[in-house]
Parts: C-alpha cells; structure tokens; sequence
C-alpha cells in the first residue's frame, strides 16, 4: 500500500475516536459518561495488543498498572497539589517505571512462569496500596478532587467526553504508529520465531521489555483519565478480577490489530451498561461471550468482521498480490563482474573446542572461509556440525579457540551483534516469521533492529516514509532475486516450504552481508528446486561477493556448489580441500560407509 | 512456644494438603495436554458444592461423598473438555489459558445464580473431640484431611507412573504423533486426563468444603493456590506438586503467625518470586535433563 | 397484584429489554413538572450489589424495599401517586458512578437510594452532593461517605462507625463481665477498618489493653491470627467481619482450645447462616441493626413470612438485617413524602425529611421491625440506636437496645 494510504490506515484508529467524541457531543450526560469510560477502556485495549496481541505474553497486571496510574495522578493531585495535567504525565512515568519493573524478571520466562511474575507484581502492588493507609486511604479508598487543565475547570460529562477523548485519541494514534510500523512487526517476529529474530538483530529481552514498558505507560494513562471519573479510588477495584477482563478486551476484539483493540476494550466496557436490565447475570454473560469467541472466532471481532465484508466484496484478493510490486519497482540489479576468489581468509576458525557434559563434541575445529568463497561442511549425523555452526553464529559458546571475522573476533558477541558485522544465517528447520508477510520478513534481514531504531523508523514511516520506502525497496529487489516478488505480500506462512527456504535466502541476504551461514538449505526440497537453489546460491555468490558456509547432507548438491570444503567426524575436521578430491579419500569414506564397505569398494 | 509452632504448622498443612491435591490436578492435566486448566477451582466448588447437596440437603451417608464426587465432577471435566477445549486443540496456548479462566468464571457464576447464598456450611466427616497430643489439639477433621489427601495424593503418582493411563499421558505429552502412531487415541487420553483432574479437584472440594464452607470465593482460592503450589513444586512434577503445596500452606501459616496477618498473601507470593528467580524448574523438579 | 419487582419480571423480557437498553443510551426525553414525580407515581432508584461478595447487602436491599413499597401502593401510595423502585446492579465505585448517573440524569429518578457497600456508596454520594438530589444512605457507615454534610443526603439504619465501636465495645461489659485484654479480628477491606478505626480510638480513650490480627476478605483459616492473639494473653475477641469469616474464626478457637471469655460479632456477622457453621453457638453476642431479631416478635415473624411467600423460597441467612432496614427505609421515604404534601417537589421533600421524628413502617400500617428514625436540619442521622444481641438456644435474641451515646 501507498505511503500515503499507510498514513490514512495508521491514523484512522485515532480519527475514529475524535469521531466517537463528535457523535458524543449530541448525547446525554449519562451516556457521554459511558462513552468517556468507553474511550479509556479501548486505550487500555489498543496498549494490550502491544503486549498481549503482538508480543504474546500473558499479563495479569493490567489492573495494578492502571491502579498506579490513577493513584499516581490523584496522591500528587492531593498531598502535593499538582497540576491534573502534569500529574498525568507524571502518572505515565509511573507506569513506564512498573512495566520496567516487572519486564526485570519477567523477560526471562514465557508462558505461565511470565504469568506468575505479573500475577506476583499485581498481587504485591494491591496489597502495598491497601496497606499505606495514611498515603492512599487504604482499603476505605481515597477521594479524588475535582480538576481542571491550568485553570479551566472539568466540570460536565462533555467536558470529560472532550479532554478523554482527545488524549485517547493521541494515545491511540502513537500507539498505532508503534504497531503497524517496524517496531510492532519487530515485536510479532520476537513471538514468531525467537531465533531468527535474534540472528538479525533483534534483541529478545529489549523488545518484550519494551512492549512492558510502552503498554503500562499507556494503561497507566488510562487509570489517570479515568480516575476523576470514578471519584474514589480504592484497591480492590483493581484487583487480580479486572486484570483478566481486561486481557479480554484484546481477545474478544482481535488480537493482531489496533482495530481489535478498539472494537474488544470499548465493546466489552459497555457491555455492563446494556446489560443493566439483566444485571444478574452480567458477569456469566461475559465470561460465555469470550469463551465463543475464543471457540469460533478465533481471530476476534474484527475477523468476524472481515469475513463478512469479504463475503460483500470480493475479488480484491487478486489485485492484492500485485500491489506491492507495482507500488515498489525493485532496483535494477547490479550484474557485477565475478570477482575471483581472493585467498585472503574472511571467516577464520581456529581450534574451536566444545564439550557438553562428557561429550566431546567439538574437537580443535579449524576451518577457513576466503573472501567471497563458498565453502561446505558436511560430516554424518553427531559428527558436531551445527555445534560448531551455532557456536560461528553465536548461539552456542565455545569452550575454548578462535573465530576471527575481517580480522575481529566473533567470541565474545551476541547473536544479535553480527547481521552488523555482514554475517547472517539461515535454518535448518525453516525459521521464517511465520504471520508477516514476506515482503516485512526480509525487511528484517535488512538489520538495524533495535528497539529505538525501530521505534524511529516506526515514526519516519507514518511521518514522510522514505527510508521505508527505500527499505521496501531494497527487500522487494532481494524477493526477485529469488524469485518470490510476486508473493510479496502473501503471509510467510502460508508458502510451501521450498518457497520458505527461498524465503530465508532472501532475507538473508538483502543486508549484503560479507557472509552467510547456511545450515542444509537443501534439505526437505525436490530435486528440480536443488538445481534452482544451486543456480540461485552461485548467482548470489559472484554477483555480490558473498560468502557462505554450508551445512549439507546432499553430497551431490554441496559438491557442486562449494569450492573448497571440510569433512567433520566425531568432532574433528578429518579432511579439507576440494570437493572431489575431499569426497574420494579413503578416510571420508570408512566416515559414511563404514569399514566393510570401505574395503569392498577398494576392492 | 513451641505448642503454638504446632498448631501453627498443623493449620499449614491442613490447608496445605488441599493445595497440594489441587496441585496435583492441575499437573495431571499439564502433563498430559500441555495446558494448565484454570477452570480447575471452579470444579473444586462444584465439588464442594455436591458435598452439601449429598451430606445436608440430601442426606445420604457422608462416604458416599467422597466415592460419588469424584466420579461426577471428573465426567464434567471430562465433557467440558470435549465440548469446550476439543475445538480448540489446534489454538495455540495463549487462547486455551484464556478459555479456561473464562470457563471457570462462567462456571462459579452459574452456582452463583443457582443458589445466591454468601456461605453454605457443611459438617465434618468425624465430629468428636479433638486429640490431644504433645501439647496441643489436632482435631479430627485436620488429621483426616491431612491424610486422606496426601494418601490420594500418593495412590495418584503410583498409578500415573506404573499404570497403562500414566503411560499413555506421558507419551502424549512428550510427542503426540509418536504416541498416536504407537496407538494411543488423542481424544481417549486428553478426556482421560480432564477426568483424572477433574476427579482430583472434586475430591479436593470434598476434604475442603467441612473447613471453608461452600461459596463462590472458594474457586478462586483453589486455582490460585494450587497454581502457585504447582510452580513451586516445579510444574510437571507430581511429587513436586505435592510439596510445593505442603510447602505453601505452610509459609502461609507461619508468614500470618509470626510476622504479620495483614500481609500474608503478599508473602505467598514473594516465596513464588523467590523459586521463580532463583529456581525456575521448581524446587522439586521431576527431570534433571536438558531441554534442547 | 405486585405493582413493580423490576428485575424477577424483567428476566423473560430480557432480550426486549436488551434493545431498550441500547435505544436508552441515546438518551431518554422523560421529563415531568418535576422530575421522578407524574401524577400518578414516584421514582424512586437505588443502587447495590446484586452479585460479587457484598450480594448480601444488596439483594436484601432490593427485596426489602420492594416489599415495602409494595405494601404502601396496596394501601394507596402517597398522595395517590405509587411508589416505583428502579434498582441499579453496582459495587465497585465505577460502577455506581454510572448507575447513579443512569438513574439521576437518564431515569431522572426523584429520590435515590443507596444499598451498596462501602466504597461504591462513597462514590455515589460525592456525586450525588453536586446532583443535588435526595439521597438516602442505607448501608454506608464509612466517614469518607458523611463528610462533608450535605443538606440532601439523609442517612438511615446503620450508624457511623464511631457509634457502632462505642456499641460493640459496651457488649464487653455486659451482664458483669470486665475483659482484660481484647483481640481484635479485623478484614483488611474497607468496612471492617473503617470499624477499626473507630473502636481501636473508643479502646485507647478507655485504656483497655487490646491486640490487633488481620485477615483478608473471605479468608478461611485464622489459626495463626489466633494463635499470635494467644501469644499476646487477650481473654475476649471482637470480630471485624462477615459471618462466614466470624464463623470459621470462633470454630478454630474452640477446636485450638483457646480460651475466649467473651466473642463481640460485629453487625455483619450477626446473621442466622453462623449458626451451622458452629453447631453450638449459643453465648456469643453481636450487634443487630434492628431492634429484633427474625422470630423474635409477631411483627417479625410476620415479616419473615411475608418475605418467604414474596420470594418463594428463603435463601439461607434471610432475613438478615438488611431486609428489614430496606423494608423500613421504604417507609421512611414514604413518610417524608407524605409529610412533604401533595404538591410534591425537591425542596419540600428536603424540608420534610429533615424534620422527620420518629418515622417508621408503624406510621404508615406496616411491621414494626425497623428503629423509628428522626431528623433534624443539621443533623441528618436518622437512628443511632443498636440491638445488642446474643445466641440463646441456637437463636439469635436482641437482649438490649444500645442506646445513643
């Protein structure tokens, strides 16, 4: 889609906000009322996506947040006189510090573990507020006064409607921005594939901690509007009970995108005020409304919604696909002359050692990789490939030796670190980012993936988009170059996984990195694919100057496609060399086939 | 002194041995499915609840209770499953935690709406006086919660490690296509392992409903408990399950007793944090082996 | 026959009732000479909780209340014009904001009624100080709920905390006994600290030695609290919350054989439903917020009857004190209204209510089961009287009415 069409989508969240302020306007006093608390509750739904949709952890500390939010504004409002509009900001602060707080431990666990660790901090954060009485009023709850914006008192629900609404929609237009652009697919790639996002660059513990710290700065905001609407604030309304409601809100609506939030936080918050003739049975209904949802529509509200407007329009599926293409010529390829193997050493490793326990299971490794060269490694099963392969790319640690990369030493950095320094890789177990599309995929392998960084191009991107436009770009180029430009925008999922392996090629190198690791990129693939990778692979190769190293199990395939090559077995590199020579030598042999069979076919 | 450390550490492991029960359902279940069913308190209700229907309303022998029970909240577990949880096999994780703390929730609320009473109180199974020993009471109630559930507890891990039931949960959980290719039906060993938990809770409810009544709080307290009891123990642990409910039950007791009532839940959960950070796997955890 | 249970007949309309609810988001045009009052009824709304832990305020609330109203439009109403109760579902204070917003501003209610706990009714009433309207407290006995004074909040039954310490701490002292040291078990929610407060200031104004433990709402196990209280040699025990947690404190007591020369039950707990949970309850006291206990007197025993065939069946602890200050509040609003005159209007309802002597459901031909309230213009605590009561024979009996201190 067209930047300019990027920035109408983006701010359509916050626009439909001002317009329910509009339509507001002509309401009564109770229903302006409701609509205001409605507002709150979808800011506290589009900041749950963040966390829960896009980042997928499951919190329990929605309420606790939102509690210091509205504590945070009215103690400072009370005891030190402050201003309701700094002693929101300052609420904000507040609840930046608390997602901080529990991203400490939290970052460290998934699942159910990260549940406890928020279930602790809002179990804690509750009982701390009810228990200093003289600060907060304790459990009796504490008043909170009447406010105004320097000067001009908030008096009517209008007013209310007016100042909530227009902070919510800021609220919700920033965290729009975050969402859709390069951060939040960021975050979606953190819960994609964990891996892979590391390996380019994208730090796992920053991210999640940043989806802690952004969503809790928003709820937090939202305990602040909403708390002069409530009068008193005591703590058991923020109670374990509210924070699972809450995680509903994303749920109900829809869980990838902001409009989930919306639709799920404003229509749930509601609920209560329609359901007052059957006020009985408010809380059974709810609890039955999400678990049909969950049960039949699993992508929410807004999937449901989807479904049904597709039904209206069809057709558009078709003129999809080709939008991306049309919309970002790809660059002209540069068909660079082959360059010819230099002999200087780009990837140098020397006496790498690895044990794990009593398994020794990288012996004194010593490989080279030439600047520009193509270099394989093949050995049988436990012969400690991808040990030594995890330990070049920075997933595993080695015990002892030396990886020098341009003269640099690879040791002591993180995964994260080398897409930096031009090495990237791929997987053996296809590791692309399964709900992206493939366009966004290799996006990512373009690098400069922290969590600031992305946070500014997030920003660029709805501002003037033309570093994102430059980026697309590049990606878009990557894509034909392997033959995938026409699935630009289909999910990464979605392709089979000869088209994924292409997929992973792709993103790994549209960095032009100086070298990429491959582990068995042939494996799981027809033959007529293997020719159109090898093709695709030498291609890259010369065109580009890079580099790789490949693990491979497809003698045939490797042979043809490595220059030099090493043969590993129980650990230990026993031959290097050429392919034909290194593949007939007797020693390589007894390694696959054993003695017998040595002998026989020395015989 | 030392007297009130005994009443104290009794209490402990009275309510303690209830966490550990509930524990152990919940871990059952986990073991075998892969999720942790938050539904888990409301079932201990219902059980509780069945409880004062048999022995009050009712009135049938009070041992019928706990042979009944069982039985009937474990088929509700298991039908639930079927109804509920099987569409959702394919879901990923996130949305099944979330069906199931919202099943428990529409589960209380519907007890709630059939019998809108704040507590329904139920009697013990031995009335009698209490023994005294060593210096202090234990009353018959607290002797026999403590060793009924911790019996159950045990008759469970013996049957889920040497029975045919245990073995099929375990291949399940350790890898569903091989044990569906080794003849193990998905579906037969998942609403096996709903019934099993479901079985545990209601019996957990039955020692539990003499000592905190029947009420809706009651499913609240039990999940809560028992999830943090499992995590403790370490998760997949039965043994740990078990003592990561004493252990709590326990603390809790010790933490109201001698440092200060108010803050008792806040002490529970600071010991979670602890083994959290300190041991993530739980403090009695069932392998040792490496997670690849 | 029964001219309005709002909420039992509203269940099989409820889908009706559901898109009605949406059309009245929009906002309702309902408008009168003055507002809640037609010529031929009065609408008087009223907030409380129909479900969560406090339900047992809040049902008894509607339920009384009905039945109350009910009684006085069979009898002609006031003035000819009925009186229609609109009963709001809301506990947390977000939730009564909105329902007293709905009920004041959409409903335009005449008179609004506040029968939730502690902290809802505070949010409510800080509205309702601005709204202007007449708002009658049942329930709250909070501080942060009567301050500051406002001329059109009247507040009914239950008295404030510092009467109902000054009560519980005389029930120490009856029939002779003199405790040396008290225990207090206290909930850490809201009602029972605001009683803390109170009675923790009357024990230091006496010089009575006491201890204090705490426990959180619907715990169920007190072992430790006991035992800490043992270890600090208290001989009498005042308990600060509901009958389940009373209930379940005194039966580990008994069972740790703790010696407890007295236990004090605050009103809360002093409820029918303790009785199973102890078997044998007979010696503990407790104050009652009306002067006789269900099946203490004929008028009693008819309202227990008259409850049981409007509801159909008893929920287990009914009647509790609740039931009967609703039933009583109906009369006391009907009276005001009748003292107030046929031209019906806010400030001379206002005036009325605050010149109110002795008002009760006698007055106006029904039981007698509530204490007569009284008025003034600066005074707007209608009763300040206690029942201390006490188990005799398994049932609970108002020995003595606690007269205002």
């Amino acid at each position: 889609m067209s930047e300019k069409g990027f920035r109408a989508a983006t701010s359509a969240p916050a626009i439909f906000v001002l317009v329910c302020i509009g339509a507001g306007s002509v309401l009564g006093s109770y229903p302006q009322y409701a609509l205001a608390m409605s507002l709150v509750a979808m800011v506290i739904g589009v900041a749950l996506i963040v966390l829960v949709g896009l980042a997928r952890c499951i919190s329990l500390a929605s309420g606790s947040i939102m509690a210091i939010g509205a504590y945070t504004s009215t103690l400072l409002m009370v005891h030190f006189d402050v201003q309701y509009a700094v002693s929101i900001a300052l609420a904000m602060v507040a609840g930046a510090a608390a997602g901080w707080l529990i991203a400490l431990p939290g970052t460290r666990f998934r699942g159910h573990n990260l549940a406890m660790v928020t279930l602790v901090f809002q179990s804690v954060c509750i009982i701390l507020l009810r228990e200093a009485k003289t600060i907060t009023g304790g459990a009796e709850g504490i008043h909170v006064p009447a406010v105004g914006i320097f000067g001009w008192r908030i008096d009517t629900d209008g007013d209310f409607l007016l100042v909530i609404g227009l902070v919510s929609a800021l609220i919700i237009l920033c965290l729009t921005v975050l969402i859709r652009g390069p951060f939040g697919k960021n975050l979606q790639a953190v819960a994609s594939n964990e891996v892979a996002a590391e390996a380019y660059g994208i730090g796992i513990p920053d991210y999640l901690a940043a989806a802690f710290v952004i969503s809790s700065i928003a709820i937090a905001l939202a305990g602040a509007l909403a708390a002069p609407r409530i009068r008193i604030l005591d703590p058991d309304s923020f109670g374990v009970l509210s924070s699972i409601f809450m995680l509903a809100y994303p749920i109900v609506g829809g869980m990838h995108s902001v409009w989930g939030g919306i639709l799920g936080g404003g229509g749930l918050r509601s609920l209560p005020e329609v359901l007052r003739p059957v006020a009985d049975y408010q809380e059974l209904f709810f609890a039955s409304l999400v678990i049909l949802v969950v049960m039949f529509f699993p992508g929410g509200l807004v999937e449901l919604v989807r479904r049904t407007s597709a039904l209206v329009v069809r057709g558009r599926g078709q003129r999809d696909r080709k939008s991306a293409a049309a919309a970002y010529p790809p660059d002209v390829m540069i068909f660079a002359a082959p360059h010819a193997q230099s002999s200087e050493p780009l990837l140098c490793v020397e006496g790498v050692d690895k044990h794990f326990g009593a398994l020794h299971a990288v012996d004194a490794a010593s490989l080279e990789v030439p600047i520009g060269g193509i270099h394989g490694l093949i050995g049988p099963n436990g012969a400690g490939k991808t040990s030594l392969f995890n330990i070049i790319s920075g997933f595993l640690a080695a015990d002892a030796g030396k990886i020098a990369f341009a003269g640099d030493s690879l040791l002591k950095l993180r995964p994260r670190d080398r897409i930096r320094f031009g090495i990237t890789r791929t997987f053996q177990h296809v590791a692309v980012f399964g709900q992206l599309s493939c366009l966004d995929n290799v996006v990512i392998g373009l690098g400069r993936n922290q969590v600031l960084n992305s946070m500014r191009e997030s920003l660029d991107r709805f501002l003037s988009g033309r570093r994102t436009a430059v980026m697309r770009r590049q990606a878009l180029a990557a894509l034909a170059a392997v033959g995938l430009a026409d699935d630009a925008d289909l999910t990464a999922a979605t392709l089979s996984l000869g088209n994924q392996r292409l997929l992973e090629i792709a993103r790994a190198m549209v960095s032009e990195p100086k070298l990429i690791l491959l582990d068995e990129p042939a494996s799981g693939i027809s033959e007529q694919e293997g020719e159109h990778l090898l093709k695709l692979l030498l291609r890259i190769n010369s065109e580009r100057n890079i580099a790789m190293l490949v693990i491979e199990h497809n003698i045939p395939f490797i042979a043809k496609l490595c220059r030099t090559m090493s043969v590993m077995g129980a650990g230990r590199i026993v031959a290097q060399g050429r392919p034909a020579d290194v593949i007939s030598l007797p020693v390589v042999r007894r390694l696959y086939f054993g003695e017998e069979i040595e002998h026989a076919l020395q015989r | 002194m030392l007297a009130e450390l005994g009443l104290v550490l009794i209490a402990g492991l009275k309510f303690g041995s209830i966490y550990a029960l509930a524990a152990l359902g919940l871990v059952v279940v986990h073991k075998a499915t892969k999720t942790v069913n938050f539904a888990h308190g409301a079932f201990a209700m219902l059980g509780a609840f069945a409880t004062f229907l048999i022995v009050v309303h009712w009135q049938w022998r009070y041992w019928t209770a706990y042979l009944v029970i069982p039985l009937l909240i474990g088929a509700v577990a298991a039908l639930l499953e079927f109804v509920v949880l099987r569409p959702l096999r394919r879901a990923d994780l996130f949305t099944v935690v979330v069906a199931t703390i919202f099943l428990g929730i529409a589960l209380a609320e519907a007890f709630r709406l059939t019998y809108n009473t704040e507590l329904l109180a139920v009697p013990g199974l031995f009335a009698g006086q209490p023994f005294f020993v060593g210096g202090i009471f234990i009353t018959r109630e607290a002797l026999w919660v403590i060793t009924g559930t911790l019996a159950t507890a045990l008759a469970c891990i013996v049957v889920f490690r040497h029975g045919k039931i245990g073995r099929g949960m375990r291949a399940m959980a350790s890898n569903v296509t091989g044990a569906q290719l080794c003849g193990y039906s998905i579906d037969r060993v998942y609403m096996l392992a709903w019934f099993l938990g479901g079985a545990l809770a209601g019996l957990a409810g039955v020692f539990i409903a003499p000592i905190a009544g029947v009420s809706v709080e009651l499913s609240i307290a039990i999940i809560t408990a028992g999830f943090v009891a499992g995590v403790i123990g370490g998760f997949d642990s039965l043994t740990g399950a078990i003592l990561g409910g004493l252990l709590l039950g326990v603390a809790e007791s010790l933490a109201a007793a001698y440092v200060s009532s108010a803050m008792k839940n806040c002490i529970s959960f600071l010991l979670l944090f602890i083994v959290l950070m300190w041991r993530p796997q739980g403090l009695f955890p069932e392998r040792t082996g490496r997670r690849v | 026959m029964l001219a309005a249970y709002f909420p039992r007949r509203l269940k099989p309309m409820a889908p009706a009732l559901f898109a009605l609810g949406l059309v009245s988001l929009a906002g309702s045009p309902a408008g009168a000479q003055e507002r809640g009052i037609t010529a031929s009824e009065i609408l008087i709304g009223a907030i409380g909780a129909l479900t969560g832990p406090v339900a047992f305020i809040g049902t008894p609330g509607r339920d009384g209340m009905t039945m109350g109203f009910n009684e006085i439009n069979e009898r002609g109403g006031v003035c000819g014009r009925k009186l229609r109760l609109q009963f709001e579902h809301a506990s947390t204070p977000a939730e009564s904001v909105a329902a007293v917003k709905k009920l004041v501003e959409q409903d335009k209610v005449f008179v609004l009624v506040l029968a939730s706990g502690s902290t809802g009714a505070a949010a409510a009433a800080d509205y309702v100080r601005a709204a202007g309207v007449p708002t009658y407290n049942l329930y709250g006995s909070t501080p942060i709920i009567r301050e500051p004074f406002s001329k059109n909040v009247f507040h009914g039954a239950i008295v404030p905390v510092e009467v109902s310490a000054r009560g519980l701490i005389s029930m120490f002292y009856d029939d002779g006994y003199a405790p040396k040291k008290i225990g207090i078990l206290a909930g850490t929610y809201a009602f029972p600290q605001a009683t803390l407060k109170a009675v923790e200031e009357v024990l230091k104004e006496k010089k009575t030695e006491r201890a204090v433990e705490q426990f959180d709402q619907a715990a169920r196990d007190f072992t430790s609290q006991l035992v800490a209280l043992s270890r600090q040699n208290v001989d009498s025990i005042l308990v600060l919350g509901s009958f389940s947690e009373a209930g379940f404190a005194i039966k580990q007591a008994r069972e740790m054989g703790l010696a407890v020369g007295r236990w004090v039950l605050d009103g809360s707990a002093v409820s029918r439903a303790i009785i199973p949970i102890l078997g044998n309850a007979d010696g503990i006291r407790g104050y009652f917020n009306v002067p006789y206990f269900p099946g203490q007197t004929p008028s009693v025993r008819e309202f227990e009857a008259r409850l049981k065939s409007y509801l159909g069946s008893m929920p287990q602890g009914r009647p509790n004190n609740y039931d009967m200050i609703a039933y009583g509040a109906a009369y006391v609003i009907a009276l005001a209204a009748q003292a107030a005159g046929c031209e019906l209007t806010r400030d001379k309802l206002l005036n009325a209510w605050s010149n109110l002597k002795d008002a009760g459901p006698a007055k106006l031909g029904g039981l007698d089961v509530s204490f007569p309230e009284s008025y003034t213009p600066s005074d707007h605590q209608g009763n300040y009287r206690l029942g201390a009561a006490i188990v005799k024979g398994g049932e609970w009996q108002v020995y003595r009415i606690i007269e205002r201190p």
